[in-house]
């Protein structure tokens, strides 16, 4: 299986910030880079829906809703090179270092935080990767090798939604203690 | 594990071969484009005519409200004039009547997921739109919508779109007859139909089932049929009343009744005529004037009419006109469950609220519709899914999308009613506001629409937002009131047909600029849309709730007893209600307040920078440039079957794109040129060869002697080796080039005609 179209969802504390303030935090981004970003969807009036997006063309990075579970997703488009592994810590490292990024944005300074105890992995693609056990065997040895690297010692779970074979490949990671974005972005530069 | 199976492969089997085919000729059409051998505006058409279409900023710029940025897309392929390749664009999809079942929901739910942002966008005319979509994705969307009996063609282009109807055809009350089978009879039959390639312009159909009611919004339609019956000879017959010649746009038409009762057997040969007289006569050049509104306004709907008459009795018979009727009678839909009235059972919290505003009891005893209302016409993934779980439990396949932008569950039995309600709320779609001031519809406007001025969406959400909160205070006669949204003149959001409407304009306020909206009252959603609204001024965007507010609070003061709302801005008049309004037109200075200079969930300072040219309009490709692409194709067909190792069918092919450019070439002088390879060749012969027209300055007739030759060649039925074939493959590229040479010359020759003709007709 050649992945292509990782997503990665990092999930929020309880949600003390308006979903609309995203927008003008994207807005600003958008602002602050040149020609990387080409819109800002606003889904503010959807439950569980794709909440605010941020679109780019080699990926989207958005403040997603979905199962009522707000957190950072975010979605690689474009075509990736190398291994599963790589890709995989690629993607799970660009969504932390936004997660990182959003944590430091003035506006949301000591509103937003992100868990760190868990992180959602989802395949958008279901031609490569469908919601079957069989899928999940065959990818299960990268996503363990990322998850030991990403909780250094702690245990972990590795839970797949299969209630539901209609849904994209999905796998959550999960451990009981509480990690800082920063730790975890410097656990997975040991990849 | 299916890893190397492409979408093709793997859904072979479930596609009809006809749509498999057409989405094979397209993806072929996409690479000849990358490969510059297709025309930008004639791809553009083609992509239109497949539901592809431009979205704002895919021109590669985006103000980021202090400059205008580059974006980073590559910039060296286009699909269109001004148009990037890699830049997201949104895709219509087809709903004829708005019929989908469980099946079809759950594709369209995977396919927002993987292919656009995970949202689906119900349109005003029941379509379906997915926004931010890779156009090199859309083969593989198509694929697995045909694979579910969805096709997307015709969906934008010059070309008949969506047919639509009431969602209530067939339960509702009060209808005539069911006009489904009419509305998917005329929807096949016109769809790809050679007589409806040639317009300068859309085309839009409605059909109702009864006058009295909006869900048809018969009037407003290019065509519009309203059912009706007649006792001829005693015996009760069905027909239509058939309307033509109506729209919004900027300048709002009213369809004209073509006739009065036009008999079931004839409204597709009469729709056939119609779609040849405009193909014929409607305007091509100037896109404003080109919808067969104009054409029926300059002609008058007596000549109209006599035309189309005529033109019907030139038509030859097609079995097609009529092979729906014997089933027409038969109900088609079935319940799932027996109907069951609801009685004394255990009514959840915001039942009742829900079923006085989102149910409907159907003419069959113990069945009632549903509308599970979609906050901007939008459904995630999750919501789609779930949908199509409950429309299983609940009532098997009879789901509809509506022009309000909602889905309406039919023949759910009555008693199952709270259970429905706990499902839909349960996924946040159990709001109590169908049909109501809360309800907002709106066009998608500066989100996402190359030529939004104002945000739609964004104003229609504040006012969703604001209204909501109040819904229960509301009095009954505002609470009843519809509030459409258009991003700018063009109406998408069919203001003009509200009570409240508004569209999006631009205000220069000391110096900067400031979005508005026009606001229109007293727009009549009844009667098929029977009276279009009154202009009253413009109001700046952030003050629109405000004027909402002010308008329907002086409508609850000053109404006669029971008076509607139509009738009282008629009664008051304009002066007054612009009167009232008239504070709310003003806002305070950039340095006080900035919000004013930003619009509704965008804080960026406004401007009109991002418009684009709009593709609502389409590009006027003739037949004769449209063949000529499908020529160039063919022999890109004969180059895969050649690198197939088919040589003969390689050469064949080949040979076929030489007809198919001579083709070409002739409909530009007799577009009614048949597919009969003989006539085309002595039409093509008389024509061009023997006239010299297609004559190189250097070459002569050479080029068009490579296709005389390749067709004794393939007649004589010899062995062809791989050698033959690329020297066969050759020749016809260079036929095919001299005859795109050919052309370009005549059109050329017709310009500068057109060009002396009018010189002469200003002097005179
Ligand atoms: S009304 Fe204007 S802004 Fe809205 S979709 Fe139509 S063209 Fe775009």
């Amino acid at each position: 299986m050649e992945l292509q179209k990782i997503n990665v969802k990092v999930f929020t504390a309880e949600p003390k910030v308006p979903l609309t303030d995203f927008i003008d935090v994207f807005h600003g981004w958008i602002q602050a880079t040149d020609g990387v970003y080409l819109d800002v969807a606003d889904y503010s009036h959807m439950q569980a829906g794709p909440g605010i997006v941020l679109v780019a063309d080699d990926a989207n990075v958005s403040i997603d809703e979905t199962d009522n579970r707000r957190g950072l997703l975010y979605s690689q488009k474009s075509k990736m090179s190398g291994s599963n592994l790589e890709k995989l810590s690629t993607v799970l490292r660009s969504a932390l270092e936004n997660c990182q990024r959003l944590e430091q944005e003035p506006a949301l300074r000591g509103k937003l935080r992100f868990l760190g105890n868990q992180v959602e992995i989802l395949v958008n693609d279901r031609l490569v990767a469908p919601n079957t056990g069989e899928a999940f065997e065959e990818i299960r040895p990268e996503i363990d090798f990322l998850a030991r690297r990403l909780y250094s010692t702690t245990n972990f779970t590795l839970l797949r939604n299969q209630q539901d074979t209609r849904l994209r490949f999905n796998v959550t990671i999960s451990t009981p203690l509480s990690f800082e974005t920063k730790t975890l972005l410097n656990n997975l530069q040991a990849i | 594990m299916e890893k190397s199976l492409t979408w093709k492969e793997k859904i072979a089997e479930k596609m009809p071969a006809e749509l498999a085919r057409e989405i094979d000729i397209f993806e072929q059409q996409m690479e000849l484009r990358k490969q510059g051998k297709i025309d930008e505006k004639v791809f553009a058409e083609t992509r239109l005519r497949r539901g592809i279409y431009g979205q704002r900023y895919d021109n590669g710029q985006r103000h980021d409200g202090n400059r205008i940025q580059k974006l980073k897309l590559p910039a060296d392929v286009i699909k269109g004039p001004d148009t990037l390749w890699d830049a997201p664009g949104m895709m219509r999809i087809k709903i004829p009547f708005g019929g989908l079942n469980p099946e079809q929901l759950e594709v369209l739910a995977e396919l927002s997921e993987e292919y656009a942002d995970g949202v689906s966008h119900v349109t005003t005319r029941q379509d379906i739109q997915y926004h931010f979509v890779h156009i090199d994705d859309t083969p593989s969307l198509m694929r697995r919508l045909a694979a579910v009996g969805i096709t997307s063609r015709e969906a934008c282009g010059n070309v008949v779109r969506n047919v639509t109807a009431c969602p209530l055809a067939g339960i509702c009350r009060d209808e005539t007859f069911d006009t489904t089978p009419y509305a998917k009879a005329c929807s096949r039959f016109l769809l790809g139909h050679p007589d409806t390639q040639d317009f300068g312009r859309k085309f839009k159909i409605a059909f109702s089932g009864c006058q009295q009611h909006p869900c048809g919004l018969v009037t407003m339609h290019d065509m519009g049929a309203i059912a009706k019956t007649r006792v001829v000879d005693g015996k009760e017959k069905r027909g239509f009343a058939l309307y033509v010649g109506g729209g919004l746009g900027s300048v709002p038409y009213k369809a004209k009744l073509f006739d009065e009762f036009l008999p079931e057997e004839e409204l597709l040969p009469i729709s056939q005529a119609i779609s040849r007289v405009f193909a014929r006569l409607g305007e091509k050049r100037n896109r404003a004037r080109a919808r067969v509104k104009f054409l029926i306004a300059n002609l008058g709907i007596d000549e109209f009419r006599k035309l189309v008459l005529a033109e019907r009795q030139k038509l030859a018979n097609d079995p097609r006109w009529t092979a729906h009727l014997p089933s027409v009678n038969e109900q088609t839909e079935e319940p799932l469950k027996a109907g069951v009235s609801l009685n004394g059972g255990e009514r959840p919290d915001g039942f009742d609220a829900w079923y006085a505003t989102n149910t409907y009891k159907q003419k069959q005893p113990g069945y009632v519709a549903a509308t599970v209302t979609l906050p901007l016409g939008d459904a995630s993934a999750d919501q789609l899914r779930a949908l199509a779980d409950i429309a299983r439990r609940f009532v098997k396949d009879t789901i509809r999308t509506t022009v309000e932008q909602n889905i309406l569950f039919r023949w759910i039995s009555e008693a199952d009613l709270p259970e429905f309600y706990r499902a839909i709320k349960a996924i946040g779609l159990g709001a109590p506001d169908a049909a109501t001031i809360v309800d907002v519809t709106a066009c998608p406007g500066t989100d996402t629409c190359k030529l939004g001025i104002a945000s739609s969406r964004g104003l229609a959400r504040e006012l969703r937002y604001q209204l909501g909160e109040k819904s229960l205070q509301l009095d009954e006669a505002v609470k009843n009131l519809r509030i459409k949204v258009s991003g700018c003149f063009n109406s998408c959001g069919q203001h003009h047909i509200a009570d409240i409407g508004f569209y999006g304009i631009n205000r220069n306020v000391k110096g900067f600029q400031v979005p508005h909206f026009q606001v229109i009252l007293g727009g009549k959603f009844h009667d098929n849309a029977g009276e279009y609204g009154v202009p009253i001024g413009a109001v700046p965007s952030k003050r629109i709730p405000e004027a909402v507010l002010s308008i329907t609070e002086y409508y609850v003061r000053k109404r006669l007893k029971d008076e509607r709302f139509q009738d009282f801005v008629r009664r008051i008049g304009k002066k007054e209600i612009k009167d009232l309004l008239e504070d709310l037109t003003k806002i305070p200075d950039h340095d006080v307040d900035r919000a004013y200079y930003s619009d509704w969930g965008d804080p960026r300072e406004f401007t009109l920078a991002d418009m684009g040219i709009g593709e609502c309009a389409g590009e006027v490709v003739s037949q004769a440039e449209f063949t000529l692409a499908a020529s160039e194709r063919e022999l890109f067909e004969a180059q895969l079957l050649l690198d197939a190792g088919r040589p003969r069918d390689a050469a064949k092919t080949a040979y076929a794109s030489m007809v198919r450019a001579a083709q070409g070439l002739v409909k530009a002088q007799d577009p009614g040129i048949s597919e009969d390879e003989n006539q085309i060749l002595a039409e093509f012969t008389s024509r061009f060869y023997e006239t010299q027209l297609f004559w190189d300055k250097y070459a002569g007739g050479k080029f068009a002697e490579y296709m005389f030759k390749a067709k004794e060649f393939i007649g004589a039925g010899k062995a062809v080796d791989a050698d033959r074939a690329v020297q066969l493959l050759q020749e016809a590229q260079l036929f095919i080039d001299a005859a795109h040479d050919c052309h370009n010359k005549l059109r050329v020759g017709v310009a500068s005609a057109v060009k002396l003709d009018s010189i002469a007709q200003t002097s005179a």
